[in-house]
């Protein structure tokens, strides 16, 4: 396979992105910056337990105050026959009867047990605190082996507390381990994280009386998902809610799928009252409310021949799911992501999703990916010391050699990602380096001084790497709880652009035949126009909150229609103006959504050549159009028109097409990463001093904007790898619920994230390019938690810490337990 | 620090003046309201943000009396005869500061949501320290939160800002 | 996130403040606000007054008064930072307030204000339980003069009587031959911390024998502790790696740290003695001397 490196981009980066200016000069409209006159203000209150039974809400002290305007509860949600909390069912889970606001139960500490409505902000803590509740509390659940027992439900419609289960299994697993030579074991896991956005939750609803309609601003990373789930929530026909973000302070999943229920409790309070309605959540309430992530273990066996080849993995995943979320498919991509990377001839691995008494668990920055990547990278590095060969030798016996189920049309990119890494990283002054460091140790013992080198490295081939042996070992029995792939037809290519044979995508003509086709999570809606001097405007379902698309959209079009980027602007974030829509996030909407853009603009190129080539006889294949004047490469008879000509031949005054790109399958960044760490093994402490990533996302279009992904993801995966744990005592209560509490890294953990760009186009996309939102974070855990290992090793031989985060406590007690 | 003694019931308002971003402002508090939210609701500059309940995230850093101060953490009845700075202050009608410019053009912001805090504390920093080290910048913005950047682009921005201002006739910039 | 209801007064002078306080029953000093806040915004602490004395120029200066430096309430901890003094003569303190928070918070964070806080997981009490610092204290009844170890009584709970303002913090100058250093172990940098260990060694004129030694620590008990067992050892006994080692082994004694997110208790005591070794090994360097593998 041959591979290019880096391409060449065609439309010049643009120093600095649209969205800054208004960023920089505090002109951002984030949703709590917004007023409408005469707004009231939303508050919550919040179970005090984590399983209990409501006896009674006491709101009489509230009625007399001045302040108060009204409250709700979850029997005044019943009574206006709200729908429950929605839950997506793929893949299948176990429904849960979820409320806005608590009946009868509450199941984790900071549920919504009423809502209250005030004139003035700061009245709202005081009206609260005055809200008494009568609670009757019950056992609860607050570990996954609580949850096995099955003592007490979570859910009391449920037999027993599991939310889902899937297991893969092809090959003999048992005999194959049994017989291999090299066989290692390891219990490894991530405790419970979450997203932490800067921008807490916020939401501002006014219910129009007069139309009948809701405008709604919400911190969402996809207006047209919250306005599909207050519309089956509410039980009100979804053309009657105007859903908007205009900017938004990140969301990292936790603003995506989640139903939570504040939006609809707005809704529902200015339906009520005629008055607009604001809420803005706390950071407490954000860390009890916001769905969390990973809280994922793998009891993982690995067995490899004797040159280190796998032949078989066995791997028990538990994930705890809190109350269970509206979208869980994050332990099963973790399975996925664990069996797709490497050819593995043998398989036997069963996952259980627990329900538990703790808020519901979402997607949080890679969504089950970086646990995968993890458990298999982790896996693989503890192989390759059991062997006695290099970590990323063990790597290159093992790449799967075409793409697979969850493959994009790119070719795996794996091989060179791995040389790359050596290479970048300089590997070998490395092992020299961490040789002369550790020798040092050894003879002077730890001091301050003298500190342990440890390196760490991780890999993932990106979708286009995974593969799936069933198919070609025929021994394959279906898993339950198999994931539905996306039946796309065609392959987008974005090198064939015009070409005459190019499949079609799956997409509808603009001019309106045929039913509107439905988007699911991989496909995205666009809309371009072009107007007669040549400006472009581009409406896209993505919905950027610093990825950027503001600026690279835009560079799309640009390239595409040969309109120059000052003149092209973005539209999104808003349901009026922008008809249907996915969102972002999952790495989606440069790849996915850029692909719609992309789609969209060439429509509009084919109608305007198709225009001209009427006029004066040229071929269409042989015309291109740039700052609104076409050209051709052929010879013409007759002059080329203008475009002001084409149009005013066309009948219109502005030609605009629709897009509903379906991918014909995902296409993710794959990525090699080496980490660094000096380990003070006295306290215990970690400090990342390396940091390189080599990474595949196909064609880049903003190399600024992709490395800045690749930053901010690393760092994610830094910080939950060292500091980030949502801890609970024995009742259920948070005990980190402030950023004091619940630590984030701050500029002094960071440090200089080296990124280097190898690779091919995706052949899935039609921009080329492969989703690297969430990468730095799916590759990053291994590759740190494999340096923490490699440092334990020459402080402990037999030291091991297998869970993130790897505290300074953990790695004292890892190092304590070993003699 | 100038400012008359105020004395201020709990259930009462109390008036406040307070030069920001170079206008004179007033308006009127209760005791307990925080600066950030008198910039905010009452004055309407929605620039500096509350990300936090703790005085952790730095979001709604501010510019008090040439220190960087988070405004959170701060009562605007405190604040009454203070100078003060806010984003909406740094550029100069429609130049752009010169960090402002070192942050677009070094990408040291994404979501923008921490970026407001970020140019205040990156000012005084620079203010204090013409030309800090790496370790001096990180230090100095420890408490301004990112989640978005992983700071790589951040500290670039500060370095830059650092350059072109050392590089300028800064007048009226200081 | 919005604190409750509070009377609030900025008084124009220390007796004005002294009276307010004196008839408000329930009112609570705000000096810097960097630790009330945070406490009143979640609603943990709810003083029905709040008397600001941040205003009150003249409680900020720091003076050379002979035997000991005096240190205005008022002096912020960036300030101390900043003090060339201090650092040269009482570098602990530097060290302390360098891991005070963040810039912001220490832009505006009082020595007084921390001093009165009273948490023992701070930086400054500790620091200054082993300067052996005095409190100096105003109220009604006239002013007097509190030693470190008496102030701190409790956890958020000091000497300092109801109407009583902290005027000024009076560090006592260190023998010639000394050397301090406070080190402190936290998840992040600005996170309070799991360990934190101050300590001053002053050394006899032979360059290595320990004339004095101080070890204080936070974090492991209601208030900073002094940990006596450890200084009474080094006492008399040359300074060295291994009579360091020994010290540090007894510096845990009296101390009782807690079990929380942020560290174990066993993890905590640990961590004492590897700060109190380092520390040791920090102060004595500073002292001018490199001994026998001492100087880490």
């Amino acid at each position: 396979m041959e591979l290019s490196v880096i391409l060449e981009q065609t439309v010049d980066e643009p120093k600095g992105r649209v969205e800054d200016r208004r960023l920089l000069t505090g002109k951002g409209r984030f949703v709590d910056d917004l007023k409408i006159e005469g707004q009231a203000y939303m508050g919550i209150v919040r179970s005090m337990y984590a399983h209990a039974r409501i006896k009674r809400i006491d709101l009489s002290t509230l009625r007399s105050s001045p302040d108060f305007i009204a409250a709700l509860t979850g029997e005044d949600l019943l009574t206006e026959g709200v729908a429950t909390v929605s839950q997506n069912q793929w893949p299948p889970q176990k429904p849960a009867k979820r409320y806005h606001l608590a009946v009868g139960k509450v199941r984790f500490v900071g549920e919504p047990v009423a809502a209250i409505l005030v004139r003035r902000k700061n009245a709202l803590e005081d009206l609260i605190e005055q809200v008494g509740v009568d609670y009757e509390p019950l056992p609860a659940v607050t570990t996954i082996e609580e949850s096995k027992k099955g003592t007490t439900l979570v859910f009391e419609d449920w037999r027993d507390n599991v939310s889902q289960s899937a297991d893969q299994k092809w090959g003999r697993a048992e005999s194959a381990i049994a017989s291999a030579p090299n066989v290692i074991r390891a219990k490894l896991g991530i405790a419970r994280q979450e997203s932490a956005p800067l921008e807490p939750h916020s939401v501002l609803a006014r219910y129009d009386r007069g139309r009948d309609l809701y405008e709604v601003f919400a911190t969402v990373q996809s207006v047209h998902g919250l306005r599909e789930q207050l519309s089956s929530e509410l039980q009100v026909p979804e053309e009657k809610f105007h859903v908007k973000v205009m900017d938004m302070g990140g969301g990292f999943g936790s603003k995506g799928a989640q139903s939570y229920p504040e939006p609809l409790l707005a809704c529902l309070f200015s339906r009520r009252t005629g008055l607009p309605v604001k809420w803005t959540a706390t950071r407490t309430e954000e860390f009890l409310e916001a769905a969390t992530g990973r809280d994922e273990y793998c009891d993982i066996t690995l067995a490899c021949d004797k040159e280190g080849r796998v032949v078989a993995l066995k791997a028990n995943l538990e994930c705890d799911a809190g109350v269970t979320g509206t979208q869980n498919h994050m332990s099963q991509l973790s399975m996925w992501t664990m069996l797709g990377g490497y050819r593995i001839p043998n398989v036997d691995v069963q996952l259980r999703v627990y329900a538990t008494n703790k808020m519901p668990m979402g997607p949080v920055r890679g969504a089950g990916a970086p646990e995968g990547t993890y458990f298999i990278e982790r896996a693989m590095t503890i192989m390759a010391e059991k062997i006695g060969i290099d970590p990323l030798e063990l790597r290159r016996r093992n790449l799967a050699p075409r793409p697979g189920q969850w493959g994009g049309g790119g070719p795996a990119p794996g091989m060179e990602l791995i040389d790359a890494l050596v290479k970048e990283s300089r590997y070998q002054e490395l092992l020299k380096w961490k040789s002369e460091v550790n020798s040092r140790f050894a003879r002077q013992g730890p001091s301050k001084s003298n500190v342990v080198v440890g390196l760490g490295v991780s890999f993932r081939g990106g979708a286009g790497g995974d593969f799936d042996w069933s198919e070609e070992s025929g021994e394959s029995e279906s898993g339950s709880g198999q994931w539905p792939t996306s039946e796309g037809e065609g392959a987008g290519d974005w090198r064939r652009s015009e070409a005459e044979d190019a499949p079609s995508p799956s997409w509808v003509d603009s001019r309106g035949e045929g039913d509107t086709p439905t988007l699911d999570f991989t496909s995205e809606y666009a809309r371009v126009t072009l107007d007669r001097s040549g400006r472009a405007t581009v409406y896209t379902g993505s919905s950027p909150h610093g990825q950027g698309e503001e600026t690279s959209f835009a560079q799309l079009a640009s390239e595409e229609l040969g309109t120059p980027l000052g003149d092209v602007s973005v539209v999104w974030g808003d349901t009026d103006l922008v008809p249907a829509g996915i969102g972002t996030f999952g790495s989606r909407s440069a790849a996915t959504g850029g692909s719609a853009v992309v789609d969209a603009c060439r429509k509009i190129k084919s109608q305007l050549f198709g225009g001209v080539a009427t006029i004066t006889g040229v071929d269409a294949k042989f015309l291109s159009i740039r700052k609104g004047r076409f050209s051709s490469s052929a010879q013409t008879q007759k002059p080329l028109p203008t475009l002001a000509d084409v149009m005013e031949m066309m009948g219109v005054t502005e030609v605009s097409t629709e897009s509903y790109f379906r991918l014909s399958s995902l296409d993710y960044a794959g990525g090699a990463h080496l980490c660094a760490i000096t380990l003070d093994p006295e306290l215990g402490a970690v400090k990342v001093v390396k940091y390189v990533v080599v990474e595949d996302c196909g064609r880049i279009i903003n190399k600024t904007i992709v490395e800045g992904q690749l930053h901010g993801g690393v760092l994610h995966a830094i910080g939950g790898s060292l500091f980030e744990k949502l801890a609970y005592d024995d009742q259920g209560n948070l005990l980190t619920s402030t950023m004091m509490d619940y630590c984030i890294p701050t500029a002094l953990d960071s440090l200089e994230v080296e990124v280097f760009h190898r690779g091919s186009p995706s052949t899935a996309t039609l921009d080329g390019v492969k989703g690297v939102g969430e990468s730095g974070t799916n590759v990053g855990y291994a590759a740190v938690m494999n340096a923490i290992n490699d440092a334990l090793a020459q402080v402990r031989p037999g030291a091991r810490i297998d869970v993130a985060p790897a505290t300074p406590d953990a790695i004292s007690a890892a190092i304590a337990a070993v003699g | 620090m100038s400012g008359k003694n105020v004395k201020a019931k709990a259930s009462g308002l109390t008036e406040v003046f307070m030069k920001i971003n170079g206008r004179e402002y007033r308006g009127e508090v209760e005791p307990r309201t925080l600066l950030v939210y008198f910039l905010r609701d009452e004055l309407n500059l929605t620039g500096t943000h509350v990300g936090c309940d703790t005085g952790h995230c730095g979001a709604c850093t501010v510019v008090m009396d040439g220190k960087a101060v988070k405004s959170c953490m701060v009562l605007a009845v405190r604040a009454e005869g203070a100078e003060i700075l806010t984003v909406e202050g740094l550029a100069d009608d429609d130049r752009l500061h010169p960090v402002q410019v070192a942050f677009t053009e070094n990408h040291g912001l994404q979501c923008g949501f921490c970026t407001a805090g970020l140019l205040l504390s990156t000012l005084t920093l620079l203010r204090r320290n013409p030309h800090p080290t790496e370790e001096e910048i990180r230090r100095g913005i420890e408490g301004n939160l990112c989640r978005c950047t992983g700071y790589v682009n951040v500290v670039k921005s500060i370095r830059a800002a650092a350059d072109s201002m050392a590089k300028q006739e800064v007048k009226g910039w200081s | 996130m919005i604190p409750r209801r509070f009377d609030y007064y900025s008084p124009g002078s220390l007796q004005e403040a002294i009276q307010l306080l004196r008839q408000n029953g329930e009112a609570k000093v705000l000096a810097g606000g960097q630790s009330l806040l945070p406490l009143m915004k979640l609603r943990l602490a709810a003083p029905r007054a709040l008397v600001d004395i941040s205003k009150l120029a003249d409680l900020s200066y720091v003076r050379d008064e002979g035997d000991y430096l005096a240190i205005g309430a008022l002096v912020t901890h960036d300030a101390v930072e900043h003090n060339g003094t201090i650092k040269d003569r009482f570098t602990l303190m530097s060290d302390a307030v360098a891991r005070i928070g963040d810039q912001q918070v220490r832009n505006l964070g009082t020595i007084g204000g921390s001093v009165c806080h009273g948490d023992p997981a701070a930086d400054l009490p500790t620091a200054l339980l082993v300067a052996e610092a005095r409190f100096a204290l105003e109220g009604e009844g006239g002013k007097r003069i509190v030693p470190a170890r008496e102030f701190f009584v409790d956890i958020f709970t000091t000497a300092i009587g109801h109407d009583e303002i902290l005027t000024e913090v009076q560090v006592p100058h260190l023998p010639p031959g000394s050397g301090s250093a406070y080190i402190k172990h936290s998840l992040r940098e600005s996170d309070f911390a799991v360990a934190n260990v101050g300590t001053v060694v002053t050394v006899e004129g032979d360059g290595k024998t320990c004339k004095e030694a101080r070890v204080g620590f936070g974090s492991a008990g209601p208030t900073p502790l002094r940990a006596a067992s450890a200084e009474q050892y080094l006492r008399g006994r040359p300074l060295d790696k291994e009579t360091i080692a020994e010290a540090a082994e007894r510096a845990t004694e009296g101390a009782n740290p807690p079990s929380d997110v942020r560290g174990s208790r066993e993890y905590r005591l640990k961590m004492i003695k590897v700060l109190t070794q380092r520390s040791l090994g920090l102060a004595l360097s500073r002292a001018g001397l490199t001994g026998s593998g001492a100087e880490r």
